[in-house]
């Protein structure tokens, strides 16, 4: 039987077994792959939760001995044709002990109940050989099982309605009839530049859903998180910035992501000057009137979006606090130096300039950049 | 204070332990034994008998893995404080050898661990031999068996799920364990005399095995105990089936009476008259009446017994 695996495994599998009850002998392993894999000392073990009493038949159960763990799921086909009524066997997986095999649970699972269907229903098989058709079933030569081994990451971070998905390669390299309907809808809005409550508003697709599925982007891997574009922002360099004149890769790839459409590639030395210019105080604004020349073929847009996507640079946000306040007025909502401007804008429909305007002007409200 | 007996049941895989298990202990009738499935390891079970006695069953598999388990890891797990070993033979059975070898692996492991054991072996599946040939096998057979068992004694039975040999085999094995048999006996005896019965049988209540019985004179069938425990066994579970309880039955003809009764909250009788002359009547009385001075004897000569015997 060979099993081909579409992801890159951080899990490794170190053996396949096939155990089944034998009338007379017994539990017994008929094939594993490596042979002679698990000792006999290893099988008398946990031979007991690999063939099991009834209670444990039917459910997924990891069993660590020996330095070794062994995920299996116990089956129990009762029929009358079966010697002793029921056919008990158990295709199970071997792994070091010290292995997440979470992921390898799904894959134990899909196989038990392959196997089982193919069983019930090639019982003919079964009655023809005179044992039992599973066994034949791996005799088969022309027989592949293709599995997708699902990669375990770290939770993705919440998704605000203000952060903005971008792609991490290139949108095309993503066939979209994989994806689920609501993805598909949102895939032609997500540009690195609109944020989720724009998205969810042009692709017509509800708040709440627009967020899980760019989660679930996220996990994958497939968008990463910057924040919304305006020339008013401000952002500063990180100490990664280095790795643009240390690092080839992220040099080439950041000239061809940020040199302007139709133009001869931008200069290296230009697009740093243009990354170190960036500082507390000033704005893109400011930037593109004091380094226009640099400018002539990049796009500062992009030039942006890389930075941030490769944490080259920072964004620097505006949280309002209100110092001063009345005894009689209630506590403040927004205005607690935890939600930034971007947020604020977000949640109650204003402008970034009206904001602003309102919060510079009240004595009772001081702004800080973090 | 309850008797508590550690029984192991094993034997070779498919030789019969289970479905002999069902029938005595958990209602099932012969033909229903075709559907269980094999035993995976051990399967115990907690049989209360008679109010104050208790069987812990140990139901091994007897497939070669879980054998060789039973004599190497799990040994001591196994073969200690045993009081009784029920070893079962399939007459079938085409690897006598083998069959031999694992029994004297028993008998090797319960002499380490539990000395005083008794020990019982079933020659199993009777109804598969020739009838007329029955006899000369099983005679065959507990001799080998006999010579192959010392130092230890073997008690050796023949049987068959499918007659009453079954019932023969469990009644006997279960007799020696019930602590106050004697007494029992006795009473039972003043009784019957009293009564002016031919015999009297006392029966367990779920098992309808016979834990005791009285005669007056020698009778025909030697083997109309078990015969009767089979015949009201599987007339009490067709009545089930039809969700009426077996309460008593009364049968006779002009030699003879026979009642079948509840008697205590643990057993049965049967009485036998053959004294025509005395109404029914009067013998149910004398069996109600009897009933109390039972229930007591039940009730007080357990705990005062069980000192005698290990405490679980």
């Amino acid at each position: 039987m060979r099993i081909k695996s579409m992801m890159g495994m951080p899990t490794r599998i170190e053996c396949i077994f096939f155990s089944e009850f034998h009338p007379t002998l017994g539990p017994k392993i008929t094939y594993q792959v490596p042979e002679e894999y698990i000792s006999r000392e290893l099988f008398d073990t946990v031979q007991v939760y690999i063939i099991t009493k009834p209670e444990l038949q039917n459910k997924l159960i990891t069993v660590t001995a020996m330095g070794k763990k062994l995920i299996g799921c116990p089956v129990c086909i009762e029929h009358k044709k079966y010697s002793r009524n029921a056919l008990l066997f158990n295709l199970g997986l071997v792994c070091d002990a010290r292995t997440n095999t979470c992921s390898l649970e799904p894959i134990v699972k899909k196989l038990s109940g392959y196997l089982t269907t193919l069983e019930l229903h090639i019982g003919s098989i079964h009655m023809l050989v005179g044992s039992n058709s599973v066994l034949f079933f791996l005799n088969y030569e022309s027989n592949t099982i293709h599995l997708k081994l699902i990669q375990l990451r770290k939770d993705p971070p919440i998704v605000q309605e203000y952060d903005v998905p971008v792609f991490t390669q290139c949108k095309d390299h993503f066939i979209k009839s994989q994806w689920d309907l609501t993805t598909q809808q949102i895939l032609p809005y997500i540009d690195g530049f609109r944020h989720i409550q724009k998205i969810s508003a042009e692709a017509d697709v509800e708040l709440n859903l627009v967020r899980i599925a760019v989660q679930n982007l996220l996990y994958y891997g497939v968008v990463t998180l910057v924040s919304i574009f305006q020339y008013s922002n401000v952002y500063c360099t990180t100490p990664k910035v280095q790795s643009l004149i240390d690092d080839k890769s992220i040099q080439e790839e950041c000239l061809n992501y940020v040199t302007k459409q139709g133009q001869k590639r931008a200069s290296l030395r230009d697009v740093f000057q243009l990354y170190c210019g960036l500082s507390p105080g000033t704005t893109v604004r400011d930037l593109c009137s004091r380094y226009s020349q640099q400018l002539q073929r990049v796009d500062e847009r992009r030039l942006i979006q890389f930075g941030l996507m490769k944490c080259l640079i920072r964004r620097l946000q505006k949280y309002p606090v209100k110092v001063i306040r009345d005894e009689r007025s209630r506590p403040p909502r927004l205005y607690t130096g935890c939600h930034s401007y971007d947020e604020i804008c977000c949640k109650t429909g204003i402008t970034y300039q009206e904001l602003d305007e309102r919060l510079e002007n009240d004595p009772n409200i001081v702004v800080c950049w973090k | 204070i309850v008797c508590a007996f550690q029984v192991l049941l094993m034997g070779k895989s498919g030789s019969g332990k289970t479905s002999m298990r069902s029938i005595i202990f958990a209602n099932y009738i012969a033909r229903d034994t075709r559907r269980l499935g094999a035993t995976i390891d051990v399967e115990h079970s907690h049989v209360r008998f008679l109010g104050n006695l208790v069987l812990n069953l140990w139901d091994c598999g007897g497939q070669d893995t879980f054998m060789e388990n039973y004599f190497t890891s799990q040994r001591d797990n196994i073969f200690r404080n045993v009081e009784v070993l029920i070893y079962v033979f399939d007459v079938e059975s085409r690897e006598l050898e083998k069959d031999m070898h694992y029994y004297q692996s028993c008998l090797e492991a319960i002499l380490q661990n539990s000395p005083d054991a008794k020990v019982f072996c079933l020659v199993h599946k009777m109804d598969l031999v020739q009838e007329d040939q029955r006899d000369l096998i099983f005679k065959e057979r507990e001799e080998d068996l006999r010579r192959l068992s010392r130092p230890l004694a073997c008690t050796c039975f023949r049987t068959s799920i499918w007659d009453e040999t079954l019932y023969k085999a469990w009644s006997s094995i279960v007799y020696q364990l019930i602590p106050n048999v004697q007494q029992l006996e006795t009473n039972l005896r003043n009784f019957a005399q009293i009564i002016e019965a031919d015999e009297v049988l006392l029966f367990e209540r779920a098992t309808f095995l016979v834990i005791s019985h009285y005669q007056c004179k020698e009778q025909r069938d030697a083997h109309r105990f078990e015969k009767i425990s089979n015949i009201i066994k599987q007339f009490k579970l067709s009545c089930s089936k039809l969700a009426a309880s077996f309460q008593s039955m009364e049968v006779r003809n002009s030699n003879f009476a026979a009642f079948i009764d509840v008697f205590t909250s643990n057993t049965y009788v049967m009485v036998i008259m053959s004294d025509p002359s005395i109404p029914s009547a009067a013998t149910l009385i004398n069996i109600r009446n009897a009933r109390k001075h039972f229930e007591k004897l039940e009730r007080v000569d357990g705990p005062k017994h069980s000192l005698h015997m290990r405490m679980r």
